[in-house]
């Protein structure tokens, strides 16, 4: 959908309507619309039931969640028969703090945390929030457990073939377990 | 002196309407087809380029996710085209000239379904001075059969002939989305989309992928007991603004078609990206290709569109005429940009 327009002009001062057109401002924006895949159906509905799952590589043995339906590293597709389901909690391997810049469109406005978690047990999920942690005691290393977003709440409108595990209407976040941080040699290999 | 390349694998995905996968999922079984048809190892690639388009997918850096399907770790030497895959292809084919490495995979993708082409197009090829009139590809391409109308190089029963004949071919490839016994009368009792182009003389909206893999010579000979030879193939460009140009006829298809030999020798078989009816007989006619050159035996671009996809696909299936049905020598075309501007062609030889 487009939508156009000329400069707003200042509201004091009066426009010449004869004045040749420098510029314009030319707002636009494009919806998409995509089909959910499948494996990534299969993760949304399994959030529904307070599950975490995620498709281990026959070969490497990694895992991925979301799962994407194959191992980039080993090229091979993985299926339903290699679905694993991965303990809820984990390790903060590493954090991004984004400061919110008030571009168009943007709804934050102070600083907040996303993290990259590595599970008890394996696996590994990017983009998770900490809610109610200040951003400046998020660290790698902090054992966290998931925090589901209660019965009767709980959706996966968010889940799209596009986020990655960022699931905020299943998973309202992590909250700090209290016991002490991991050592770094616990996850120094698997930071991403 | 330019070396010989041959075309050892080849691989296509069906083209859907919407496909629920995403397109790194049905790339995958795509890409692995074109490697094993080929018999390499997919670590003995010396090279891999993709066409794809992020306008498309509606999401930055989706050419990157692509690679997914690629298996690219440890890190394989790798390049992008935000074009069709022929241009990959072509991209490919000029890093196998260096001689250093012997093998390439080419791939091409898209998914058409989440997104509204008429609005995406526009904005990706000029969101300056087109967007704003709103000259999505389908307006161009009827602006382009209308002047083609009036100047008396094509009629609409022509148009209506060339869909219907397209459907036919399509009837027997499993990877086209449109196909029937049509009879043209009918179809031209149909009413316009845009005037004066009918449903039929307009591609599907498609999802789908390609991938072929190339070989030098000696390689070739080696993997292959019937590699398809590029003999030629060259790109050329015509002026970005439509209203510049004589919609009514293709400088640079006349120029490519030029440069990569098609007159050289009798043509057996040609695979246009003719995405609009109209647009076969122009195509033609600029490539000198007459009535004993059999024309888009796949159904061509009016049976399976795959944006970013069905340029590398008039490839492959020029290379199955080849390599599967006994044909010599094949003409294919890929497009690019609005109603024609620019044009790949290459000619393809057996032994
Ligand atoms: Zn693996």
């Amino acid at each position: 959908m487009t939508d156009t327009k000329q400069p707003d002009s200042k509201q004091d001062e009066a426009v010449d309507p004869n004045a040749p057109i420098t510029g314009m401002d030319y707002f636009m924006k494009l919806e998409y619309h995509e089909l959910i895949c499948p494996v990534v159906r299969e993760f949304a509905d399994a959030l529904m039931e307070k599950r975490l799952i995620g498709h281990k590589c026959p070969k490497c043995s990694l895992i991925y969640s979301p799962p994407r339906g194959y191992c980039p590293i080993c090229t091979v597709q993985t299926t339903k028969a290699d679905e694993i389901e991965m303990q809820t909690r984990g390790i903060v391997t590493n954090y991004t703090v984004v400061t919110p810049v008030q571009y168009y469109g943007q709804e934050e406005t102070e600083p907040f945390a996303k993290v990259s978690l590595q599970l008890d047990g394996g696996g590994n999920l990017s983009l998770q929030d900490l809610p109610g942690v200040p951003v400046e005691q998020v660290r790698s290393g902090m054992r966290v457990e998931i925090v589901w977003a209660p019965d009767g709440e709980r959706h996966v409108d968010d889940v799209t073939n596009r986020s990655w595990g960022s699931a905020e209407g299943a998973i309202r976040g992590w909250k700090p377990t209290g016991e002490p941080d991991a050592d770094p040699s616990e996850y120094s290999d698997k930071v991403f | 002196m330019v070396n010989d390349i041959a075309i050892v694998g080849y691989a296509q995905s069906p083209s859907w309407r919407a496909s629920e996968l995403t397109e790194p999922q049905f790339l995958f079984p795509v890409i692995s087809e074109a490697i094993e048809r080929a018999g390499v190892e997919r670590r003995e690639i010396g090279f891999t380029c993709a066409g794809s388009c992020d306008y498309l997918s509606g999401q930055t850096f989706a050419f990157v996710m692509n690679l997914e399907a690629v298996g690219a770790w440890p890190p394989i030497s790798e390049s992008h085209v935000e074009m069709d895959g022929a241009w990959a292809l072509y991209e490919a084919w000029v890093r196998l000239q260096h001689g250093d490495i012997d093998t390439a995979l080419v791939f091409g993708s898209g998914k058409s379904s989440p997104g509204k082409p008429a609005e995406i197009y526009p904005l990706q090829m000029d969101p300056y001075t087109l967007t704003p009139l709103g000259a999505d590809p389908v307006s161009l391409a009827a602006l382009q059969a209308r002047a083609m109308l009036d100047a008396g190089k094509i009629t609409e029963r022509e148009m209506a002939e060339i869909a219907a004949r397209s459907r036919k071919s399509a009837i027997g490839n499993p990877y086209a989305q449109v196909s029937g016994d049509d009879d043209p009368e009918a179809l031209l009792k149909e009413p316009y989309v845009t005037a004066p182009l009918r449903r039929h003389d307009l591609p599907p909206i498609s999802d789908g992928a390609c991938a072929i893999v190339l070989a030098t010579a000696d390689k070739a000979k080696a993997l292959s007991k019937r590699p398809v030879w590029i003999r030629g193939i060259d790109h050329r460009i015509d002026i970005h603004q439509p209203g510049m140009r004589d919609l009514t006829e293709s400088p640079s298809t006349r120029l490519a078609g030029k440069k990569a030999g098609v007159g050289d020798a009798k043509v057996d078989v040609a695979e246009l990206s003719a995405t609009f009816s109209h647009q076969e007989k122009l195509l033609c006619e600029e490539l000198g290709l007459g009535d004993d050159v059999e024309i888009n035996p796949s159904g061509g671009a009016l049976a399976a569109n795959p944006v970013m996809a069905v340029g590398l696909a008039r490839f492959a299936e020029a290379a199955r005429q080849i390599a599967e049905h006994g044909k010599h020598r094949v003409v294919a075309h890929a497009t690019s940009g609005q109603a024609l501007q620019q044009n790949l062609v290459a000619v393809l030889e057996g032994d």
